[in-house]
Protein backbone atom coordinates (compact mmCIF):
# COMPACT_ATOMS: atom_id res chain seq x y z
CA UNK A 1 0.00 0.00 0.00
CA UNK A 2 2.72 2.24 0.90
CA UNK A 3 4.72 2.15 -2.46
CA UNK A 4 1.19 3.11 -3.99
CA UNK A 5 0.64 6.02 -2.15
CA UNK A 6 1.56 8.44 -4.79
CA UNK A 7 -0.20 7.10 -6.93
CA UNK A 8 -3.64 7.21 -5.46
CA UNK A 9 -3.45 10.35 -4.21
CA UNK A 10 -2.12 11.94 -7.88
CA UNK A 11 -5.05 10.10 -8.81
CA UNK A 12 -6.92 11.79 -6.34
CA UNK A 13 -5.89 14.68 -7.67
CA UNK A 14 -6.69 14.52 -11.30
CA UNK A 15 -10.27 13.48 -10.05
CA UNK A 16 -10.47 17.04 -8.25
CA UNK A 17 -9.27 19.50 -9.98
CA UNK A 18 -10.77 18.37 -13.27
CA UNK A 19 -14.01 18.90 -10.70
CA UNK A 20 -12.49 22.62 -10.32
CA UNK A 21 -12.33 23.08 -13.83
CA UNK A 22 -16.01 22.28 -13.90
CA UNK A 23 -16.97 24.43 -11.03
CA UNK A 24 -14.79 26.91 -11.71
CA UNK A 25 -16.19 27.15 -15.85
CA UNK A 26 -19.62 25.93 -15.63
CA UNK A 27 -20.92 25.96 -12.05
CA UNK A 28 -20.20 29.15 -10.23
CA UNK A 29 -21.50 32.51 -11.32
CA UNK A 30 -19.90 35.40 -12.79
CA UNK A 31 -19.05 37.94 -10.45
CA UNK A 32 -20.82 41.08 -12.13
CA UNK A 33 -19.30 44.71 -11.05
CA UNK A 34 -20.49 47.98 -11.66
CA UNK A 35 -17.13 48.43 -14.45
CA UNK A 36 -18.44 44.75 -15.82
CA UNK A 37 -22.00 44.00 -16.28
CA UNK A 38 -21.08 41.44 -18.00
CA UNK A 39 -19.34 39.26 -15.26
CA UNK A 40 -15.35 39.43 -15.00
CA UNK A 41 -13.93 36.44 -15.97
CA UNK A 42 -10.85 36.55 -14.99
CA UNK A 43 -12.06 35.83 -11.56
CA UNK A 44 -12.11 32.18 -12.18
CA UNK A 45 -7.99 32.03 -12.02
CA UNK A 46 -9.25 32.61 -8.31
CA UNK A 47 -9.71 29.03 -7.96
CA UNK A 48 -6.62 28.06 -8.93
CA UNK A 49 -4.21 30.63 -7.87
CA UNK A 50 -5.03 30.72 -4.53
CA UNK A 51 -5.12 27.23 -3.63
CA UNK A 52 -1.73 27.39 -5.34
CA UNK A 53 -0.38 30.07 -3.51
CA UNK A 54 -1.46 27.91 0.10
CA UNK A 55 0.07 24.90 -1.49
CA UNK A 56 3.42 26.53 -1.72
CA UNK A 57 2.96 28.20 1.40
CA UNK A 58 2.73 24.53 2.99
CA UNK A 59 5.60 23.40 0.69
CA UNK A 60 8.18 25.82 2.02
CA UNK A 61 7.11 25.30 5.31
CA UNK A 62 7.62 21.40 5.43
CA UNK A 63 10.89 21.90 3.72
CA UNK A 64 11.90 23.93 6.79
CA UNK A 65 10.12 21.48 8.99
CA UNK A 66 11.85 18.21 7.52
CA UNK A 67 15.26 20.46 7.79
CA UNK A 68 14.90 20.87 11.22
CA UNK A 69 13.99 16.84 11.87
CA UNK A 70 17.10 16.46 9.50
CA UNK A 71 19.18 18.35 11.39
CA UNK A 72 18.04 16.84 15.50
CA UNK A 73 17.55 13.19 13.95
CA UNK A 74 20.71 13.23 11.24
CA UNK A 75 18.61 10.67 9.52
CA UNK A 76 18.87 11.23 5.24
CA UNK A 77 15.18 10.71 4.76
CA UNK A 78 14.33 13.89 6.07
CA UNK A 79 17.26 16.11 3.99
CA UNK A 80 15.21 14.30 0.67
CA UNK A 81 11.80 14.78 2.18
CA UNK A 82 13.14 18.59 2.84
CA UNK A 83 14.83 19.06 -1.04
CA UNK A 84 12.00 17.32 -2.60
CA UNK A 85 9.65 20.28 -0.48
CA UNK A 86 11.31 22.83 -1.51
CA UNK A 87 11.64 22.09 -4.87
CA UNK A 88 7.92 21.74 -5.05
CA UNK A 89 7.80 25.05 -3.28
CA UNK A 90 9.93 26.32 -6.03
CA UNK A 91 7.39 25.00 -8.18
CA UNK A 92 4.39 26.02 -7.08
CA UNK A 93 5.81 29.60 -6.15
CA UNK A 94 6.46 29.57 -10.11
CA UNK A 95 3.03 28.31 -10.84
CA UNK A 96 1.89 30.89 -8.72
CA UNK A 97 3.62 33.63 -10.02
CA UNK A 98 2.43 32.83 -13.66
CA UNK A 99 -1.40 32.71 -12.59
CA UNK A 100 -0.85 36.25 -11.04
CA UNK A 101 0.51 37.58 -13.67
CA UNK A 102 -1.83 36.27 -16.10
CA UNK A 103 -4.74 37.95 -13.94
CA UNK A 104 -2.55 41.01 -13.83
CA UNK A 105 -2.53 41.38 -17.63
CA UNK A 106 -6.32 40.92 -17.72
CA UNK A 107 -7.16 43.34 -15.13
CA UNK A 108 -4.77 46.19 -15.16
CA UNK A 109 -3.50 45.85 -18.68
CA UNK A 110 -0.09 45.35 -17.87
CA UNK A 111 2.24 42.15 -17.65
CA UNK A 112 3.61 43.24 -14.65
CA UNK A 113 3.00 45.39 -11.63
CA UNK A 114 5.29 45.51 -8.33
CA UNK A 115 2.11 44.62 -6.43
CA UNK A 116 3.13 43.33 -2.84
CA UNK A 117 1.87 39.44 -3.54
CA UNK A 118 3.54 39.32 -7.01
CA UNK A 119 6.79 40.90 -5.71
CA UNK A 120 6.40 38.44 -2.49
CA UNK A 121 6.52 35.45 -4.34
CA UNK A 122 9.17 36.74 -6.72
CA UNK A 123 11.04 37.72 -3.52
CA UNK A 124 10.29 33.46 -2.86
CA UNK A 125 11.52 32.57 -5.95
CA UNK A 126 14.46 34.01 -5.70
CA UNK A 127 14.88 32.45 -2.57
CA UNK A 128 14.62 28.99 -3.26
CA UNK A 129 16.43 29.32 -6.62
CA UNK A 130 19.29 29.94 -4.40
CA UNK A 131 19.00 26.52 -2.59
CA UNK A 132 19.51 24.72 -5.63
CA UNK A 133 22.63 26.58 -6.31
CA UNK A 134 23.79 25.68 -2.40
CA UNK A 135 23.00 22.47 -3.38
CA UNK A 136 24.88 22.01 -6.77
CA UNK A 137 27.97 23.54 -5.42
CA UNK A 138 28.92 21.15 -2.22
CA UNK A 139 30.16 17.59 -2.92
CA UNK A 140 30.61 16.36 0.49
CA UNK A 141 26.82 14.62 1.06
CA UNK A 142 27.06 15.61 5.30
CA UNK A 143 27.84 19.04 4.31
CA UNK A 144 25.57 19.68 1.78
CA UNK A 145 22.82 17.99 3.76
CA UNK A 146 23.37 20.49 6.72
CA UNK A 147 23.90 23.57 4.35
CA UNK A 148 20.82 22.75 2.86
CA UNK A 149 18.56 22.52 5.75
CA UNK A 150 20.26 25.50 7.25
CA UNK A 151 19.10 27.52 4.22
CA UNK A 152 15.27 25.54 3.87
CA UNK A 153 14.68 27.03 7.34
CA UNK A 154 16.38 30.49 7.11
CA UNK A 155 14.09 30.63 3.73
CA UNK A 156 10.62 29.79 4.82
CA UNK A 157 11.02 32.34 7.61
CA UNK A 158 12.24 34.94 5.41
CA UNK A 159 8.54 34.35 3.19
CA UNK A 160 6.71 35.94 5.62
CA UNK A 161 8.94 38.32 6.65
CA UNK A 162 9.14 39.33 3.01
CA UNK A 163 5.63 39.78 2.79
CA UNK A 164 5.30 42.17 5.75
CA UNK A 165 8.51 44.16 4.87
CA UNK A 166 6.45 45.02 1.34
CA UNK A 167 3.59 46.41 3.35
CA UNK A 168 6.27 48.59 4.93
CA UNK A 169 6.56 50.86 1.57
CA UNK A 170 4.19 53.64 1.50
CA UNK A 171 1.25 53.73 -0.77
CA UNK A 172 0.65 50.84 -2.26
CA UNK A 173 -2.42 49.11 -2.86
CA UNK A 174 -2.62 45.73 -1.06
CA UNK A 175 -6.39 44.19 -1.40
CA UNK A 176 -6.39 42.47 -4.87
CA UNK A 177 -8.88 39.60 -4.61
CA UNK A 178 -12.10 40.94 -3.13
CA UNK A 179 -14.19 38.33 -3.28
CA UNK A 180 -13.20 37.54 0.68
CA UNK A 181 -14.75 34.53 2.55
CA UNK A 182 -17.67 36.42 3.59
CA UNK A 183 -19.11 37.13 0.23
CA UNK A 184 -18.55 34.37 -1.26
CA UNK A 185 -21.62 32.16 -2.67
CA UNK A 186 -21.64 28.85 -2.17
CA UNK A 187 -21.08 27.18 -4.80
CA UNK A 188 -17.79 29.53 -5.11
CA UNK A 189 -16.67 28.07 -1.92
CA UNK A 190 -17.19 24.15 -2.80
CA UNK A 191 -15.33 24.51 -5.80
CA UNK A 192 -12.56 26.86 -4.00
CA UNK A 193 -12.51 24.18 -1.35
CA UNK A 194 -12.11 21.69 -4.30
CA UNK A 195 -9.39 23.09 -5.43
CA UNK A 196 -7.33 23.18 -2.27
CA UNK A 197 -7.93 19.75 -1.31
CA UNK A 198 -6.85 18.68 -4.67
CA UNK A 199 -3.83 20.81 -4.89
CA UNK A 200 -3.31 19.78 -1.78
CA UNK A 201 -3.75 15.95 -2.65
CA UNK A 202 -0.97 17.06 -5.82
CA UNK A 203 1.52 18.00 -3.62
CA UNK A 204 1.27 15.01 -1.82
CA UNK A 205 1.65 12.79 -4.49
CA UNK A 206 4.64 14.83 -5.96
CA UNK A 207 6.44 14.69 -2.77
CA UNK A 208 6.20 11.31 -2.17
CA UNK A 209 7.34 10.42 -5.46
CA UNK A 210 10.04 12.89 -5.81
CA UNK A 211 11.36 11.80 -2.18
CA UNK A 212 11.22 7.91 -3.37
CA UNK A 213 13.42 8.91 -6.56
CA UNK A 214 15.86 10.85 -4.52
CA UNK A 215 16.50 7.55 -2.23
CA UNK A 216 16.59 5.10 -5.24
CA UNK A 217 19.04 7.29 -6.64
CA UNK A 218 21.67 7.22 -3.67
CA UNK A 219 20.47 3.55 -3.46
CA UNK A 220 21.73 3.81 -7.29
CA UNK A 221 25.07 5.59 -6.43
CA UNK A 222 25.84 3.49 -3.86
CA UNK A 223 25.56 0.32 -5.80
CA UNK A 224 27.81 1.95 -8.61
CA UNK A 225 29.96 2.37 -6.20
CA UNK A 226 30.57 -1.05 -5.27
CA UNK A 227 31.01 -2.50 -8.92
CA UNK A 228 33.58 0.53 -9.81
CA UNK A 229 35.68 -0.04 -6.45
CA UNK B 1 31.56 36.47 31.79
CA UNK B 2 33.82 34.21 30.44
CA UNK B 3 32.09 33.58 27.34
CA UNK B 4 32.04 37.03 27.15
CA UNK B 5 35.68 37.17 27.44
CA UNK B 6 35.95 34.84 24.61
CA UNK B 7 34.11 36.77 21.99
CA UNK B 8 36.21 39.80 22.92
CA UNK B 9 39.16 37.57 22.08
CA UNK B 10 37.72 36.88 18.97
CA UNK B 11 36.76 40.29 18.46
CA UNK B 12 40.22 41.43 19.23
CA UNK B 13 41.83 38.94 16.79
CA UNK B 14 39.89 39.87 14.16
CA UNK B 15 40.65 43.63 15.10
CA UNK B 16 44.40 43.53 15.15
CA UNK B 17 44.99 41.54 12.12
CA UNK B 18 42.42 43.84 10.21
CA UNK B 19 44.76 47.04 11.74
CA UNK B 20 47.95 45.02 10.01
CA UNK B 21 46.78 44.79 6.93
CA UNK B 22 44.02 47.18 6.47
CA UNK B 23 43.03 45.40 3.66
CA UNK B 24 39.24 45.06 4.47
CA UNK B 25 38.29 48.85 5.56
CA UNK B 26 40.75 50.33 2.23
CA UNK B 27 38.24 47.75 -0.38
CA UNK B 28 35.44 48.60 1.45
CA UNK B 29 35.70 52.51 1.69
CA UNK B 30 37.17 52.39 -1.82
CA UNK B 31 34.28 50.72 -2.88
CA UNK B 32 31.42 53.08 -1.47
CA UNK B 33 33.33 56.29 -2.71
CA UNK B 34 33.17 54.25 -6.33
CA UNK B 35 29.58 53.72 -5.95
CA UNK B 36 28.53 57.16 -5.19
CA UNK B 37 30.61 58.45 -8.37
CA UNK B 38 29.17 55.88 -10.49
CA UNK B 39 25.77 56.21 -8.82
CA UNK B 40 26.02 60.48 -9.64
CA UNK B 41 26.41 59.95 -13.39
CA UNK B 42 24.24 56.33 -13.29
CA UNK B 43 21.64 59.16 -12.33
CA UNK B 44 22.28 62.44 -14.20
CA UNK B 45 24.95 64.55 -13.67
CA UNK B 46 23.02 67.36 -14.67
CA UNK B 47 20.42 65.99 -11.66
CA UNK B 48 21.33 68.26 -8.30
CA UNK B 49 18.76 66.85 -6.18
CA UNK B 50 18.78 63.08 -5.63
CA UNK B 51 17.43 63.17 -2.30
CA UNK B 52 14.15 61.21 -2.86
CA UNK B 53 16.47 57.98 -3.70
CA UNK B 54 18.74 58.94 -1.11
CA UNK B 55 17.82 55.51 1.08
CA UNK B 56 18.20 53.38 -2.15
CA UNK B 57 21.49 54.35 -2.82
CA UNK B 58 22.55 54.41 0.59
CA UNK B 59 21.54 50.92 0.91
CA UNK B 60 22.91 49.67 -1.98
CA UNK B 61 26.36 51.06 -1.53
CA UNK B 62 26.55 49.57 2.45
CA UNK B 63 25.01 46.35 1.30
CA UNK B 64 27.17 45.69 -1.17
CA UNK B 65 30.42 46.84 0.40
CA UNK B 66 29.26 44.49 3.49
CA UNK B 67 29.16 41.57 1.09
CA UNK B 68 32.77 42.56 0.18
CA UNK B 69 33.63 42.93 4.06
CA UNK B 70 31.62 39.80 4.98
CA UNK B 71 33.55 37.57 2.27
CA UNK B 72 36.89 38.96 3.31
CA UNK B 73 36.65 38.18 7.04
CA UNK B 74 35.72 34.51 6.25
CA UNK B 75 37.97 34.03 3.07
CA UNK B 76 41.44 34.95 5.75
CA UNK B 77 40.29 32.00 8.24
CA UNK B 78 39.88 29.39 5.79
CA UNK B 79 42.88 30.26 3.71
CA UNK B 80 45.10 30.33 6.59
CA UNK B 81 43.33 27.42 8.74
CA UNK B 82 42.25 30.02 11.55
CA UNK B 83 39.05 28.10 11.41
CA UNK B 84 40.44 25.19 12.04
CA UNK B 85 42.51 26.78 15.16
CA UNK B 86 39.09 28.42 16.46
CA UNK B 87 37.14 25.35 16.20
CA UNK B 88 40.16 23.45 18.21
CA UNK B 89 40.13 26.21 20.92
CA UNK B 90 37.98 25.47 23.75
CA UNK B 91 35.31 27.72 22.92
CA UNK B 92 31.54 27.53 22.20
CA UNK B 93 30.93 27.26 18.79
CA UNK B 94 27.96 30.32 18.87
CA UNK B 95 30.75 32.16 20.75
CA UNK B 96 32.39 31.63 17.78
CA UNK B 97 29.65 32.95 15.70
CA UNK B 98 28.65 36.27 17.88
CA UNK B 99 32.88 36.93 17.70
CA UNK B 100 32.79 36.81 14.38
CA UNK B 101 29.49 38.56 13.70
CA UNK B 102 30.78 41.59 16.45
CA UNK B 103 33.68 42.15 14.48
CA UNK B 104 31.47 42.29 11.04
CA UNK B 105 29.22 44.81 12.66
CA UNK B 106 32.22 46.84 13.81
CA UNK B 107 33.73 47.07 10.53
CA UNK B 108 30.46 48.03 8.36
CA UNK B 109 29.96 50.56 11.07
CA UNK B 110 33.61 51.93 11.17
CA UNK B 111 32.99 52.53 6.80
CA UNK B 112 29.58 54.20 7.38
CA UNK B 113 30.26 56.22 10.16
CA UNK B 114 33.39 57.59 7.69
CA UNK B 115 31.47 57.66 4.79
CA UNK B 116 28.02 59.15 5.55
CA UNK B 117 28.87 62.45 5.83
CA UNK B 118 30.41 62.15 2.22
CA UNK B 119 27.23 61.06 0.85
CA UNK B 120 25.30 63.36 3.01
CA UNK B 121 27.31 66.23 1.11
CA UNK B 122 26.91 64.39 -2.26
CA UNK B 123 23.63 63.71 -2.03
CA UNK B 124 21.40 64.73 -0.03
CA UNK B 125 19.65 68.49 -0.03
CA UNK B 126 17.59 68.13 3.44
CA UNK B 127 19.14 69.00 6.74
CA UNK B 128 18.39 65.85 8.09
CA UNK B 129 19.99 66.70 11.57
CA UNK B 130 17.25 67.27 14.07
CA UNK B 131 16.12 63.43 13.34
CA UNK B 132 20.02 61.82 13.45
CA UNK B 133 19.11 60.08 16.67
CA UNK B 134 15.87 58.42 14.73
CA UNK B 135 18.45 57.80 11.75
CA UNK B 136 21.75 56.23 13.67
CA UNK B 137 19.03 54.06 15.48
CA UNK B 138 17.42 52.87 11.63
CA UNK B 139 21.52 52.57 10.70
CA UNK B 140 22.19 50.28 14.04
CA UNK B 141 19.31 47.95 13.50
CA UNK B 142 20.13 47.41 10.04
CA UNK B 143 23.82 46.80 10.47
CA UNK B 144 23.08 44.26 12.79
CA UNK B 145 20.40 42.55 10.58
CA UNK B 146 22.75 42.41 8.06
CA UNK B 147 25.73 41.31 10.24
CA UNK B 148 23.86 38.64 12.17
CA UNK B 149 22.74 37.21 8.51
CA UNK B 150 25.94 37.89 6.54
CA UNK B 151 27.88 35.84 9.06
CA UNK B 152 25.99 32.75 9.13
CA UNK B 153 25.78 32.71 5.30
CA UNK B 154 28.92 33.61 4.60
CA UNK B 155 30.00 30.76 6.40
CA UNK B 156 27.99 28.27 4.49
CA UNK B 157 29.65 30.17 1.31
CA UNK B 158 32.74 29.98 2.41
CA UNK B 159 32.38 26.06 2.82
CA UNK B 160 31.04 25.66 -1.41
CA UNK B 161 33.23 25.16 -4.21
CA UNK B 162 32.67 28.76 -5.62
CA UNK B 163 33.49 30.01 -2.33
CA UNK B 164 32.63 33.79 -2.52
CA UNK B 165 30.34 33.54 -5.34
CA UNK B 166 27.89 31.99 -3.30
CA UNK B 167 27.81 34.64 -0.56
CA UNK B 168 25.67 37.29 -3.09
CA UNK B 169 23.00 34.67 -4.48
CA UNK B 170 21.92 33.51 -0.96
CA UNK B 171 22.24 36.46 0.83
CA UNK B 172 20.93 39.03 -1.06
CA UNK B 173 17.08 37.58 -1.53
CA UNK B 174 17.27 36.68 2.10
CA UNK B 175 18.36 40.52 3.04
CA UNK B 176 15.46 42.03 1.53
CA UNK B 177 12.98 42.40 4.03
CA UNK B 178 15.56 44.46 5.71
CA UNK B 179 16.99 46.13 2.88
CA UNK B 180 13.32 47.51 2.68
CA UNK B 181 12.82 48.31 5.97
CA UNK B 182 15.82 49.96 6.27
CA UNK B 183 15.46 51.91 2.63
CA UNK B 184 12.04 53.46 4.32
CA UNK B 185 13.05 54.25 7.34
CA UNK B 186 16.33 56.42 6.47
CA UNK B 187 15.17 57.42 3.10
CA UNK B 188 12.03 59.17 4.18
CA UNK B 189 14.15 60.65 7.38
CA UNK B 190 16.60 62.21 4.90
CA UNK B 191 13.63 63.27 2.70
CA UNK B 192 12.39 65.18 5.87
CA UNK B 193 9.50 62.96 6.14
CA UNK B 194 6.39 65.16 8.25
CA UNK B 195 4.96 61.74 8.27
CA UNK B 196 6.63 59.63 10.86
CA UNK B 197 4.28 56.64 11.09
CA UNK B 198 6.16 54.79 8.24
CA UNK B 199 9.74 55.20 9.78
CA UNK B 200 8.02 53.92 13.23
CA UNK B 201 6.53 51.17 11.48
CA UNK B 202 9.93 50.25 9.56
CA UNK B 203 12.07 50.21 12.60
CA UNK B 204 9.71 48.40 14.81
CA UNK B 205 10.24 45.83 11.72
CA UNK B 206 13.71 46.17 11.43
CA UNK B 207 13.83 45.26 15.55
CA UNK B 208 11.85 42.04 14.78
CA UNK B 209 14.03 40.92 11.80
CA UNK B 210 17.07 41.38 14.04
CA UNK B 211 15.75 39.55 16.71
CA UNK B 212 14.82 36.58 14.52
CA UNK B 213 17.51 36.12 13.09
CA UNK B 214 20.58 36.87 15.41
CA UNK B 215 18.00 33.71 17.65
CA UNK B 216 18.12 31.91 14.52
CA UNK B 217 21.67 32.25 13.37
CA UNK B 218 22.83 31.55 17.03
CA UNK B 219 21.10 28.72 16.76
CA UNK B 220 22.15 27.46 13.61
CA UNK B 221 25.75 28.26 13.71
CA UNK B 222 26.50 25.01 15.09
CA UNK B 223 25.30 22.66 12.40
CA UNK B 224 27.28 25.14 10.08
CA UNK B 225 30.53 24.50 11.07
CA UNK B 226 29.74 20.65 11.29
CA UNK B 227 31.64 18.31 13.06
Amino acid sequence: MKQRMGLVFGIIAGILLLAVFYGAFMVTPMIVTPKAPDGVFSQKMFYFHVPIALTSFVASAIGAIAAILFLVKKERKYDFISYSSVQLALLFGFLVEWTGIIWTRMEWGAWWAWEPRLTTYLIFMLVYAGYFVLRSSVSDENARARYCAVYAIIAAINTPLSFFSIRLIPAVHPVVFTTSGASMETSMLVTFLIGMAGMTCLFISLLITRTKTESLKEEVDYLKNIIGG
Amino acid sequence: MSSLRQIAAILKKDIISELRTKEMLTSMFLFVMLTMVIFNYAFGADRNNLTPFGGGMLWITFLFTAILGLNRSFVHEKDEGCLEGLLLAPVDRPVIYLGKMTGNLIFLSVIEIVTLPIFTVFFISHNYFPQIGWFIIALILSNLGISATGTLLATISINTKTRDMMLPILFLPIIIPLLIGAVVSTGQIMAGTKNFESVYSSLKFLGVYDIIFLLISYGLYDFVLGE
